[in-house]
């Protein structure tokens, strides 16, 4: 019985330890198995149904002939690269508009944050209704203003349309940005901006001098979520392109959602597995790069 | 003088709160437009509303976001605070190794192992329940609010805990008693940031929920999208019951935002 009390007191005081296991456990069973599982379904033929069989590397060699998963991994990294910076800059200078001191403040920058509450589903769709051929509210516009612009197929077209959902992704994420930005901005001590003005640095000095290098990890920490939010866009394109025409404007995500009903299973997640390998070396290229500006405060 | 040296800088907030207007303006003008007639302002016409909820059975929809929102909330905030006070206080090799997986596995984007956890719920008979859905949006969520809170931690002096475990606290209950309370900021941020969105959650859903009475919101709006899909009217009465619950919270909570943002992503 003594025995008993003294164990359960070690482990009473020793609870602190414990605390991480929950997280763990959660985290082992529905992320780290299945990513393991990844690697090794991607070497069978898994068609959702039967067992798996081993077929090595062919689902690797078949992509580099399959057009369409090649086009949904380029439309797939052609958004993600072209948000990212955008989504960076504008955020960025949203952030200096808005650091300053003016009336209103928090219901501004509350309301520049608003777009990024709303389901990007819902989001993609009220865009849909601006820009549909022939009855868009841009079209109408256009059309009484005579503008050129109003026989533009905004969603028609592959390029055009890539580019249209990067513009809504950047303008309904911008917020998020922008408020990383905003906390980073906060942080520079008030001495440091001060004494650069008494020294009579323009304004742009202090930006490339002070300010952006006392900011690198909101810079870090943005660019990286960007890129990471971008590889995985699915309800804008769901909601604006569907993926169309044809197969033009596919994400890989909208691909393995296609596939896994399909007999395509094992090849699809050789696809994700290469989406993968393709992120990785920018990715860290970026961290080591950023790493090396980063300034201590 | 000073007025005219100020108006460029009102000009540029104009034009960005105008900007990040529009589509709300948009929103707001169908919800409440008249479908017999076409018109740039609001008619206050609010029988959309009713025909939206009579037709869209958002209703359940509304339920279904909110059981698997606040349960995935709950666990994400008692899991990820006691994961990251353990981090954040014991500096061994084991609680290093785990931090790193997780920054690590943040670079993972979600829909890479869609297919095998489709496999594993599957196989534990998970595919249309709540019980599934909170698990996998909790754990997708767990990596960056453990990465908040274990800055946020880190921030707060040891001395603090110290005091109440002199007072007779075990390290456990000191936690929750005296740390738990001063992560306000950081639970706001982490409510805020991941209450949207599971709420807007619309990759998983798609795969995990697959039955009429187990829509989410967003599940509901697409269904109801390819339904009656001309009818804008509708879209965007459904859409804005479906926003109104998640922006009451943003509202809410938006207070501690910057502040739980800023000291758990950046200072730490």
């Amino acid at each position: 019985m003594k025995f008993l009390k003294t164990f359960f007191n070690k482990i009473n005081s020793n609870l602190h330890y414990l605390m991480v296991l929950p997280a763990i456990i959660l985290f082992s069973i529905f992320f780290i198995c299945p990513l393991l599982s990844v690697i090794g379904l991607s070497l069978t033929d898994y068609n959702g149904l039967t067992a798996p069989n081993f077929i090595g590397f062919k689902n690797f060699v078949d992509f580099f002939s399959d057009l369409r998963a090649r086009k949904d991994i380029i439309n797939t990294v052609f958004f993600a690269i072209g948000s990212a910076p955008l989504l960076n800059i504008f955020g960025f200078i949203y952030a200096l508009v808005l650091d300053k001191n003016f009336k209103a403040k928090s219901i501004v920058r509350a309301i520049v944050y608003l777009p990024a509450i709303i389901s990007p589903l819902i989001m993609g769709y009220i865009w849909y209704f601006i820009l549909q051929p022939k009855r868009g509210i841009l079209f109408i516009i256009a059309k009484t203003l005579n503008l050129g612009i109003a026989n533009t197929n905004w969603l028609g077209d592959r390029y055009i349309a890539l580019l249209v959902l990067v513009f809504v992704n950047v303008w309904q994420y911008v917020g998020i940005t922008m408020i990383i930005y905003l906390a980073g901005l906060q942080l520079i001590p008030v001495e440091v901006m001060e004494a650069a003005k008494i020294d009579g640095a323009s304004y742009f000095r202090t930006l490339r001098s002070i300010i952006i290098p006392l900011i690198t990890p909101a810079i870090k920490i943005n660019v990286i979520t960007n890129i990471i939010g971008s590889l995985s866009v699915f309800e804008i394109i769901v909601a604006l392109t569907d993926g169309g025409p044809g197969y033009n404007t596919e994400s890989l995500s909208i691909y393995i959602l296609r596939m896994v009903h399909g007999a395509f299973a094992g090849y699809s997640t050789a696809v994700a597995v290469i989406l993968f390998f393709i992120i990785l070396p920018p990715v860290v290229i970026f961290l080591k790069w950023i790493r090396s500006k980063e300034v201590e405060m | 003088m000073n007025i005219i040296k100020k108006i460029p800088k009102y000009f540029m907030i104009l034009i960005i709160s105008f900007i990040s207007i529009i589509p709300f303006y948009v929103l707001l003008l169908l919800a409440l437009g008249d479908p017999s007639k076409k018109s740039f302002l609001p008619q206050w016409y609010f029988k959309n509303f009713v025909e939206a909820w009579n037709k869209s059975n958002i209703g359940v929809s509304i339920i279904n976001s909110f059981i698997i929102t606040t349960g995935a909330i709950i666990i994400i905030v008692l899991f990820a605070s006691s994961a990251g006070y353990t981090i954040a206080r014991f500096n061994n090799k084991f609680n290093l190794i785990i931090f790193w997986t997780l920054l690590a596995c943040m670079m993972i984007p979600g829909i890479i192992n869609t297919i095998p956890l489709y496999v594993l719920i599957r196989s534990i008979n998970g595919i249309n329940t709540h019980w599934a859905m909170i698990l996998i949006l909790a754990t997708n969520a767990l990596p960056f609010s453990v990465f908040l809170y274990t800055s946020f931690i880190k921030s707060i002096p040891k001395d603090i805990e110290e005091a109440a475990i002199i007072d007779g606290c075990t390290r456990f209950t000191a936690f929750w008693r005296v740390i738990f309370p001063l992560l306000k900021p950081v639970t706001a941020a982490v409510v805020i940031i991941n209450g949207v969105g599971i709420w807007n959650n619309y990759a998983q859903a798609i795969f995990f929920l697959q039955i009429k009475s187990m829509r989410t919101i967003p599940l509901s709006i697409s269904m109801f999208f390819q339904r009656y899909g001309a009818d804008w009217n509708l879209m965007a009465a459904t859409s804005i019951i479906g926003i109104a619950p998640i922006l009451v919270m943003f509202l809410f909570f938006q207070k501690f935002f910057i502040e739980g943002i800023s000291v758990g992503s950046i200072k730490g």
